[in-house]
């Protein structure tokens, strides 16, 4: 009894950061209606910065004091950035476009910061009281006491600000109307600005003060918004007082978990801690709030149309996808080896990022969860393969059923939940199953699971085939033009699939659930076949990345991975194949970051900061991606119709005129 | 025997009566007015016959009980509507939009469909079209529309699902004087060609003009019922539009707005 609570006062430290950083996403949310997936960024840069001018990294040291002031101005320089070069241009753009751009935020902040302070995890110096204090016959740290009296304290004073200052009426105001506080002279702009920037500012200090408890580097503090998130739901992203009180009890539970863990009686993973209980309990806790406070969001009355990107006819598909392929086939001979494995990363990355256009391009659903089902596949496909001798096609195809199975599961159970709820939740889910499941020893493991490769008829269909292209090295073309043929198939599938009578029902149901029941589709089987269509899909790319690379391994699967190739998605143009194949081609290890790290020296990192840049240029500058601007071009070029009247059809424009 | 039977509606917001007790009756080729002041019901009263909000009563098609159906399986059955915001798939061009509701998707066609098979044109969609006038607009987009034609497209979708009946909510609002008039012409062709119409708008020269029968609501009850010429005499009706004190000072018709 004792160690539990010893446990539950260490978890203080742990939930006064979440406490924090939720207090930080409801500000936000409050002040700009925007869900900030890069607050734990936030943290992780005024820690950082904090670090770096304490220890000398950039060749002289600061005292505490300015040091402190030093890093919370990096907070709020971040803030200041955000809200002016991201979420002011994106004030009229759909909730899910919001969500991208914080997502934009959230990978350039990391890129940053890895290309700065490299991929070594620091210790950050702790400037709370280092001495302890002996309560309940335990001893106890009395920084974590001091964390948690700051966060409820910080709660209390912003509580007070939102009652009782003017600056909180217009909050409150823009938060309950943004259109009617704008007809009331309010400024929602200015509203935004201040609360993004004390959002920063609450994060940052929290960042400083708690890093040392967690390690400082790219990714810890970051991915703390996840539980940050669960506390925010819990408060409906309204009420800072629940969030605070809900984001230290989340961290004391994961304390407690943690302990119980270690105790004999507990489930092990081979001897070891079972990994990926605290993710677990963060995903559980979500889907708690979810179905306490219901599963949508409160509207905020934002004076803006929200529209997600165009879905136009595809006009043609037959000679644009043999053209691509036929240059495919040849590329996959005469190029070099390392040329040829990009190109397969890259059509591998377009069918992952295929069952994004299905999902989220036609039906308007973001599931991070996507990437996490590929990563089951491909585990799975090596139990079958490598532990049972399951032979090629049946292998593969039940590893696929299997994981569209899961998603299926998950998404019968997501049915109330959609738009930005789903995606913080599938999000939760992603790093649970990759925690918890990819993870675990007995099911995946980071040092990866072997895939045998697939011979049909006695004929090795893998990367290690005899035939070896021009240049006679591995990666064998056979195995290029297997992944290749099943590309262009599911490609060719998505495409089609607007032409039919379930993708006009897909895209009502995007549209406007309401009316689209009241015509007479059941947008719950419509949800439902997409979530099937599109799981299978990233069950599909999952097989292939096993076959690939002849292992799996958890890394590959990670949360933060999914955001990236959302990400990606939304720069190609999330709601078309051609946007696919653009994500693609941009994707880890596919043909553009090769190339550029071949010819220019330009590595990996580098690509991830002009992911995130892209991501935010692009949902700023031309929301529906490259594909999108191209197919603009084509259409303009096509109708060669003056300027004026753009946005008019032929018709309309006769009546304007007339 | 009538087409559209809803018997004793009643839907509660919390603690607030919304609907009381309302039963309403629409024979075949009948057109039938919905009116009553603002927040008087109208609305409310189609969203609780469409299935989009819980209600207690019975509602039945054709003799058959839709009570307790989902919106989507009353709306395969014939029970059509309208929205007040036209509430269109902004994503879609207008021929796709009554394609929708022209579709009976089954399995089978669904799976022909995606190994490339090319659904046949539903006649119902041209049909609809030609009814509101909206040929020219076929391929245009939903979401660049003027208002008024966004109201007529919603119609068309209603009538392209060839329902037994339509429960029209304001679509007339937004029209001029003589697209409204047009407009009627048009609801009185549909429902004389056999649909059952339930129309609810404001405009009193439309409805009176029309309407076979007039069914008159004030805060989610029925204060009338009965043919145009006896309910705009009705002083029950004279005063929940002008005030009580109207009541025998007018002895002509009740003007809105």
């Amino acid at each position: 009894m004792e160690q539990i609570l010893l446990f539950a006062v260490l978890g203080l430290g742990q939930g006064a950061l979440i406490a924090g950083i939720a207090l930080g996403v409801v500000v936000t949310y409050r002040g700009s209606g925007i869900i900030n997936l890069s607050t734990g960024a936030v943290a992780m840069a005024s820690a950082y910065a904090f670090w770096s001018l304490t220890t000398g990294f950039f060749g002289f040291t600061l005292p505490v004091g300015p040091a402190l002031a030093g890093a919370l101005a990096v907070a709020l320089a971040v803030g200041v950035l955000t809200e002016v070069a991201v979420f002011r241009p994106l004030r009229t753009s759909s909730p899910l476009a919001k969500l991208a751009g914080s997502l934009g935020v959230l990978l350039t902040m990391q890129a940053g910061v890895l290309l700065i302070f490299g991929t070594q995890p620091q210790q950050a110096p702790s400037i709370l009281p280092t001495g302890t204090t002996t309560a309940l016959g335990l001893t106890i740290p009395s920084d974590r006491f001091v964390l948690t009296g700051l966060v409820v304290a910080i709660a209390l004073a912003l509580g007070a600000v939102y009652r009782w200052s003017r600056f909180g009426l217009a909050t409150r105001a823009a938060s309950e109307n943004e259109q009617a506080a704008l007809l009331a002279g309010l400024s929602p702009n200015g509203v935004s600005l201040a609360n993004t920037l004390l959002a920063a500012l609450v994060a940052g200090l929290l960042g400083v003060l708690a890093a040392p408890i967690v390690q400082v580097d790219s990714i810890t503090l970051p991915l703390q918004v996840v539980p940050a998130l669960a506390a925010a739901l819990f408060a409906g992203f309204t009420s800072l007082w629940v969030a605070c009180t809900a984001g230290v009890l989340i961290g004391v539970s994961q304390s407690i978990l943690y302990y119980l863990s270690t105790q004999s009686w507990f489930p092990t993973d081979n001897g070891n801690a079972m990994p990926g209980l605290q993710q677990l309990l963060v995903f559980a806790l979500m889907v708690v709030a979810l179905y306490v406070r219901g599963a949508s969001l409160p509207r905020r009355g934002d004076a803006v149309e929200q529209r997600l990107p165009a879905v136009p006819l595809p006009d043609r598909l037959l000679r644009p996808a043999s053209v691509a392929a036929a240059v495919a086939v040849v590329a996959l001979v005469v190029l070099p080896f390392d040329f040829r494995q990009a190109l397969t990363n890259s059509m591998i990355g377009m069918v992952i990022v295929l069952s994004y256009v299905v999902i989220t391009g036609y039906v308007g659903q973001i599931s991070v969860m996507q990437l996490a089902l590929s990563g089951t596949a491909g585990f799975v496909l090596s139990h079958l393969s490598a532990g049972w001798g399951v032979p090629f096609p049946f292998s593969a195809l039940g590893a696929v059923l299997v994981a569209t199975l899961l998603g299926v599961g998950a998404g019968v159970s997501a049915l109330r939940v959609r738009g930005v709820s789903l995606a913080v939740v599938t999000l939760a889910a992603a790093l649970a199953v990759e925690q918890a499941l990819f993870n675990n020893t007995s099911f995946g493991g980071t040092a990866g699971v072997s895939v045998p490769p697939p011979t049909l008829f006695g004929v090795d269909l893998g990367p290690k085939a005899d035939f070896r292209g021009l240049d006679g090295n591995e990666p064998s073309p056979l195995f290029g033009f297997l992944v290749l043929a099943v590309t262009v198939a599911l490609g060719l599938y998505v495409a089609h699939l607007r032409r039919t009578g379930l993708g006009r029902r897909m895209l009502a149901v995007r549209s406007n659930e309401r009316a689209a029941a009241a015509a007479g589709i059941d947008v719950r089987a419509v949800k439902i076949t997409a979530f099937a269509i599109s799981s299978f899909i990233a069950s599909v790319a999952g097989t292939l990345y096993g076959y690939n690379f002849g292992s799996v391994s958890a890394a590959r699967f990670t949360a933060l991975a999914a955001l990236g190739l959302i990400g990606f998605a939304y720069i190609g143009g999330i709601t078309r194949v051609s946007g696919a194949l653009a994500a693609g081609l941009m994707s880890t290890g596919a043909l553009l970051p090769h190339a550029l790290d071949k010819w220019f020296g330009i590595k990996g990192t580098w690509a991830l900061l002009f992911g995130g840049v892209s991501l935010v240029v692009t949902l700023v500058a031309n929301p529906d991606g490259i594909a999108g601007a191209a197919h603009r071009r084509r259409t303009a070029k096509k109708a060669n119709s003056p300027e004026v009247f753009r946005g008019f059809t032929p018709v309309e424009a006769k009546e304007v005129v007339s | 025997m009538s087409v559209l039977s809803v018997q004793s509606v009643s839907v509660s917001y919390g603690g607030v009566h919304a609907l009381s007790d309302v039963s309403l009756e629409v024979g075949e080729g009948r057109l039938v007015g919905l009116i009553g002041p603002n927040g008087a019901g109208k609305t409310t009263f189609v969203d609780a016959v469409s299935g989009l909000v819980p209600a207690r009563g019975r509602v039945a098609l054709d003799g058959r009980d839709l009570t307790g159906k989902p919106p989507h399986t009353r709306a395969r059955r014939g029970l059509a509507r309208t929205f007040q915001s036209s509430e269109l798939f902004e994503d879609l061009t207008v021929a796709e939009n009554l394609q929708v509701t022209a579709d009976r998707p089954t399995w089978w066609t669904g799976l022909g469909e995606t190994f490339g098979r090319r659904a046949r044109a539903n006649p119902a969609v041209g049909e609809a079209l030609a009814v509101l006038g909206l040929e020219d607009l076929a391929d245009a987009s939903a979401h660049e529309l003027s208002q008024g034609r966004r109201k007529l497209v919603g119609v068309a979708r209603a009538l392209a699902a060839r329902p037994r009946v339509i429960c029209l909510d304001e679509p007339a609002a937004g029209l001029d004087t003589t697209e409204s008039a047009e407009l009627g012409r048009r609801l009185r062709a549909v429902a004389d060609a056999g649909t059952a119409l339930l129309l609810i708008d404001h405009d009193m020269s439309l409805v009176m003009g029309i309407c076979d029968h007039v069914v008159v609501l004030e805060f989610g009850r029925v204060i009338a019922s009965g043919p145009p010429a006896q309910v705009r005499t009705d002083p029950a009706v004279i005063a929940a539009y002008l005030g009580a004190s109207a009541v025998g000072a007018t002895t002509g018709t009740p003007e809105t707005r």
